[in-house]
């Protein structure tokens, strides 16, 4: 497993790129929260939220092609989410009646756009900073210790681990060439505790040399977040126009 | 399985954020330092495991291994769990940043219940590791229901989730071969 998985677009040049590590976290946390806010049902809204979330696409100089993409691997479930809310209506007796009205249909086209609104933030979170200093960013946003500390040594385990996989599946291939006839479970079960119990020896070394030099839970980076003008600038104006949108958009515009 | 955000009522989100939170302080109080690598490293497992998505009845599965989570880490395993889920959110955008709380609840009661179910040694092993694993997927299914049904979904909301009954099945079975090859191999790992 490489890195660039994770880090894919983190190193482009913006101004978005630029900003503080916690600006970013508290925009698409705020952006979320103010999106998913509306009440069931109202659309009109969700244009201009686009139209904002496309301002900060712009500015962040991402690849429209790559944020497209991700959003097409992951929208079939905001979809599916969507299509339950008339579809889980009519299964019950007591709401079928009311399952494909017309108002039951705008708030399941609500929650596909909240969705698809908050999940395109997320893609845009994670392509402007590298995932690292994310973490860090949230530490200083008073994220709990121990979340910070399991964090650090997850991202470093991760690795292991997959290493471990690799190095098992490839003994296991080794041993039965060509596919398996039929999914055995034992077999794959036996493969996991295997890989859990390789990857929690190399683990406990690593933990070791980390604590032998002077590791303490907290991780550090040549990069320290330090917040300026233009980062409280830039959160604050973004900030305002979402909550505009949200206390000041009248349904009534729509017709 | 992950609840992602804007499906459900942002006040059950934003609740369930903060009783996560707190529940995270509660769990992880006074960690002994040698348990720190297991933590990180099922995590880990968590993580990489999610990873695999099996096809199926039109959608797709992961494993999630809760279960093996609460047999190996008993009531540590919520603050893993919610490590994994904030980068799951972050990282390949299952779930959401919202939603991480209610997620979090949801699967770290599995892990709990089936921590319980470990600890009742009267019970045989092989059955308390089945149960376990099963109970560490019907459990987060079941509180999904109830969270779909408060945010306006209909009560056939159920028939939709019973997918997942074949789903916990398997997760049993593979607790099961994990619980009984780490006991003739390791047997002081498990809790």
């Amino acid at each position: 497993m490489r890195h660039h998985f994770i880090d894919r677009y983190s190193d482009l040049n913006s101004p978005v790129h630029r900003l503080d590590p916690r600006v970013k976290i508290l925009l698409a946390f705020l952006g979320i929260l103010i999106v998913v806010s509306e009440p069931p049902g109202r659309l009109l809204p969700f244009a201009f939220y686009g139209g904002l979330l496309l301002v900060v696409l712009l500015l962040s100089r991402l690849p429209f092609a790559f944020l497209l993409k991700r959003y097409l691997i992951l929208s079939p479930f905001i979809v599916m989410a969507s299509v339950f809310y008339p579809v889980s209506l009519y299964f019950a007796e007591e709401t079928q009646a009311i399952a494909f009205h017309q108002e039951t249909i705008e708030v399941a086209l609500s929650i596909f756009l909240k969705a698809s609104l908050s999940l395109f933030l997320l893609i845009w979170l994670i392509s402007v900073e590298r995932f690292h200093i994310l973490l860090l960013g949230l530490r200083k946003l008073k994220m709990p210790k121990l979340v910070g500390t399991i964090s650090i040594l997850m991202y470093s385990y991760i690795f292991v681990f997959w290493d471990e996989a690799l190095k098992t599946t490839r003994a296991r291939e080794s041993r039965t060439p060509g596919k398996l006839q039929r999914i055995k479970l034992r077999t794959y079960a036996n493969q996991m505790a295997m890989i859990l119990l390789h990857s929690w020896e190399r683990s406990k070394t690593l933990h070791h040399a980390m604590l032998s030099r002077g590791f303490h839970g907290e991780f550090y980076s040549m990069r320290e977040p330090g917040l300026k003008k233009a980062d409280v600038l830039f959160l604050a104006l973004f900030l305002l126009l979402f909550l505009h949108i949200r206390l000041f958009t009248d349904p009534l515009f729509i017709q | 399985m992950h609840i992602s955000d804007g499906i459900i009522d942002p006040g059950i989100s934003i609740g369930a954020l903060v009783a996560s939170v707190g529940l995270v302080y509660v769990a992880g109080r006074k960690v002994p330092q040698e348990e720190i690598p297991k933590m990180g490293i099922t995590g880990a497992a968590l993580f990489v495991v999610s990873l695999i998505h099996i096809p199926f009845a039109g959608t797709s599965v992961h494993p999630g291994l809760f279960g093996i989570a609460g047999i190996l880490l008993g009531k540590r395993a919520f603050p893993v769990i919610f490590t994994v889920l904030l980068f799951q959110s972050i990282i390949l955008q299952h779930g959401g940043l919202l939603s991480v709380g209610i997620n979090s609840l949801n699967m770290g009661a599995g892990a709990f219940l089936a921590w319980l179910i470990w600890r009742q040694q009267r019970m045989p092993e092989s059955l308390r590791a089945a149960m376990a694993g099963i109970i560490g997927v019907l459990i987060p299914v079941f509180l999904m229901v109830v969270e779909f049904h408060l945010s306006g979904y209909g009560l056939g909301i159920i028939y939709l989730f019973s997918v997942y009954i074949f789903a916990a099945l398997a997760e049993g079975v593979i607790s099961l071969f994990v619980v009984k090859f780490f006991r003739k191999t390791k047997s002081d790992i498990l809790a």
